[in-house]
């Protein structure tokens, strides 16, 4: 007797200490310690250091992509169960919509924007074509809620990931316990999201030394250094700026771009310069995915510049190409494709 | 037998003693040093009591209206101008009027004079380009735009016969936190008298009336059949936060022990 009691004292003396303790730390840790898998996010060789971390109050975890890459492939961020993020994102296509102008979202409607490809989004400064949104960690929020595309809000979304215990399980795996907020599921949506790095295209082993361009492929990307790198900028083949490039205004679409967000008349009709990387797979091409090939766009530069107030200053007088040169400005943004990518395990459907 | 289970009942107890005067010194340590203030946002329009859908109200423009939703960001709360400047930490809060509990903000200070409460109307830039938060700056709450990144800082949205839009609607969603059209609005609040003298283990309750009247006056005339509708930044958002910026004023501050 005298030892169980003695047993029943330890007991109350220990579960007091670690109330004490309990009530010491915050609420979220009072669970058992967590150990997540740190990742580091790959910068490829002779690459800039992306212009701010997006990983700086959000840390880049194995757990925290698992379960960002769970909610992209997930139907139930949707209204209706059948737009997940990669329904439009498709992998096969650089995470665009393939061959499609405009997607499709909830009850059979247009999205008003050709769905851009997703890579190497940690070196953005602005997400969408009007460069709207400012954090990675917010972009998701906007094809959730739109009434086109995913139509659901996150309130409900919560409620059905809630229900489901890998969820529970999961978010607790990454952040430390089972809470289900818009806040977790935003960050591990940025975290599998700024986590895919398209850097391994021939292009790229050609400038590593491990390939070599053909005569054509290389004439092409001569011609490439000399008329398009000023926007397209290597090595992530976009600037990051908004341009107008000299494309009609869409009479139904009325887009008129970045001046929307900004209010300022002399961003009309630009739109963010987008990346050539895995360009072949991307198209139809333009905000609106009004050209269908490579030879339209480079036929849009030759001889299609519509003037306006805000045409960029570079295509005043549009950017000439022979056919030949056509054809070989071809050969080389096919180098642009990394179907590393594509087919990168990681990235895939869990 | 009984005196062994003698000992475990007084070892118990005295354990649980222990326990519970820890926590109790702590409490009144508190109270010592430190004022309770309860600060209440009492929304109105003209001194009648703000209800949904059912009341209808007039703007001094003559133009009628009921009231659907009305909620309003006050962040980075501080008394300033006493002895001491006090500022709430993590001072976020949104002001819900069909949340009786989001009217209420409590928070501790210490005891001395202070000359006014100050708050920002709106969330700070900084919140607005630092991506997923949570709590009162939950995107949930819908007071977050998702194509042009940022907090809607204040929204009213009703119906009035003035308005030619839908089913009468009018809509204020008030937004933009850079640039010339942003609408963070300081509000500063002097306390009557010089300071307000906030004694320790006291609490006081410091209600503040905010007549909605003053969305569409002062010092921007808004007529809801000019403008029934504004729901993006730029100069309309600006001029109605300009106005509602001046809709507060001190209703009274009450004390009492406890």
């Amino acid at each position: 007797m005298k030892v169980s009691i003695s047993i029943l004292i330890i007991f109350f003396i220990g579960s007091f200490t670690l109330l004490l303790d309990a009530g010491k730390r915050n609420k979220q840790d009072f669970s058992l310690p967590y150990h997540p898998t740190p990742l580091q996010l790959k910068i490829p060789a002779g690459w800039p250091k992306p212009p701010v971390n997006i990983f700086a109050n959000n840390p880049l975890t194995e757990e925290g992509f698992q379960l960002g890459r769970k909610l992209f492939y997930d139907g139930r961020l949707s209204k209706d169960g059948n737009f997940a993020c990669a329904s439009c994102h498709q992998q096969f296509a650089a995470f665009a919509t393939y061959d499609h102008d405009l997607s499709h979202g909830f009850h059979d409607q247009f999205t008003t924007r050709n769905a851009p490809p997703l890579f190497n989004l940690a070196w953005a400064t602005a997400f969408h074509w009007d460069g709207g949104v400012n954090h990675i960690e917010v972009q998701a929020l906007s094809p959730m809620t739109a009434p086109n595309e995913m139509a659901e809000n996150v309130d409900s979304v919560l409620k059905k990931i809630r229900r489901d215990t890998s969820y529970r399980r999961m978010f607790k795996a990454a952040f430390g316990s089972n809470v289900i907020n818009s806040q977790r599921m935003l960050k591990a949506l940025a975290q599998f999201a700024g986590s895919l790095v398209s850097s391994d295209s021939k292009y790229d082993k050609v400038k590593r030394g491990e390939d070599k361009f053909n005569p054509t492929e290389q004439r092409g990307y001569e011609l490439f250094k000399l008329r398009c790198n000023t926007c397209h900028k290597e090595p992530l083949f976009t600037d990051q700026s908004f341009r107008n490039n000299g494309l009609t205004r869409n009479n139904f679409l009325k887009d008129d771009g970045r001046m929307r967000i900004t209010g300022n008349p002399g961003d009309s009709l630009k739109f963010k310069v987008p990346s050539l990387r895995n360009v072949s797979v991307t198209y139809p091409y333009m905000h609106d995915g009004r050209l269908y090939s490579l030879a339209n766009v480079i036929d849009h530069y030759n001889n299609g510049i519509q003037m306006s107030a805000t045409l960029d200053s570079s295509l005043r007088k549009g950017i000439p190409f022979t056919t030949a040169e056509k054809n070989d400005l071809i050969y080389f943004l096919h180098t642009l494709k990394d179907t590393s990518f594509f087919n990168d395990k990681r990235f895939s459907q869990p | 037998m009984r005196d062994s289970r003698k000992k475990y009942w007084v070892l118990w107890v005295f354990l649980l003693a222990t326990f519970f005067s820890s926590f109790q010194q702590k409490k009144i340590e508190n109270q010592n040093s430190l004022s309770a203030i309860k600060l209440t946002f009492a929304n109105n329009v003209n001194g009648r009591k703000i209800i949904f859908n059912d009341s209808t109200y007039t703007n001094s423009f003559g133009e009628n209206f009921t009231i659907t939703k009305l909620r309003y960001y006050v962040t980075s709360i501080s008394l300033p101008g006493g002895s001491q400047n006090v500022k709430e930490k993590n001072s976020y809060h949104l002001i819900d009027e069909s949340k009786a509990e989001s009217q209420v903000i409590k928070f501790l200070i210490p005891e001395g004079d202070y000359g006014a409460i100050q708050f920002l109307l709106g969330v700070d830039s900084l919140h607005n380009v630092s991506g997923a938060q949570t709590d009162a700056l939950d995107p949930a709450n819908d007071m977050f735009w998702t194509w042009n990144t940022g907090y809607v800082m204040a929204k009213m949205e009703g119906h009035s016969s003035s308005s030619k839009q839908v089913n009468n609607k009018f809509e204020f969603h008030i937004g933009g936190f850079s640039g010339p059209f942003s609408v963070l609005q300081w509000v500063l609040l002097d306390f009557p008298g010089e300071t307000h003298h906030f004694v320790a283990g006291k609490n006081y309750e410091i209600t503040i009336n905010a007549d909605i009247n003053n969305w569409w006056q002062h010092p921007h005339d808004i007529k809801i059949s000019e403008h029934p509708v504004i729901t993006s930044p730029g100069k309309f958002a600006k001029d109605i936060s300009e106005n509602y910026a001046k809709m507060f004023r001190i209703e009274k501050i009450t004390s009492g022990k406890d």
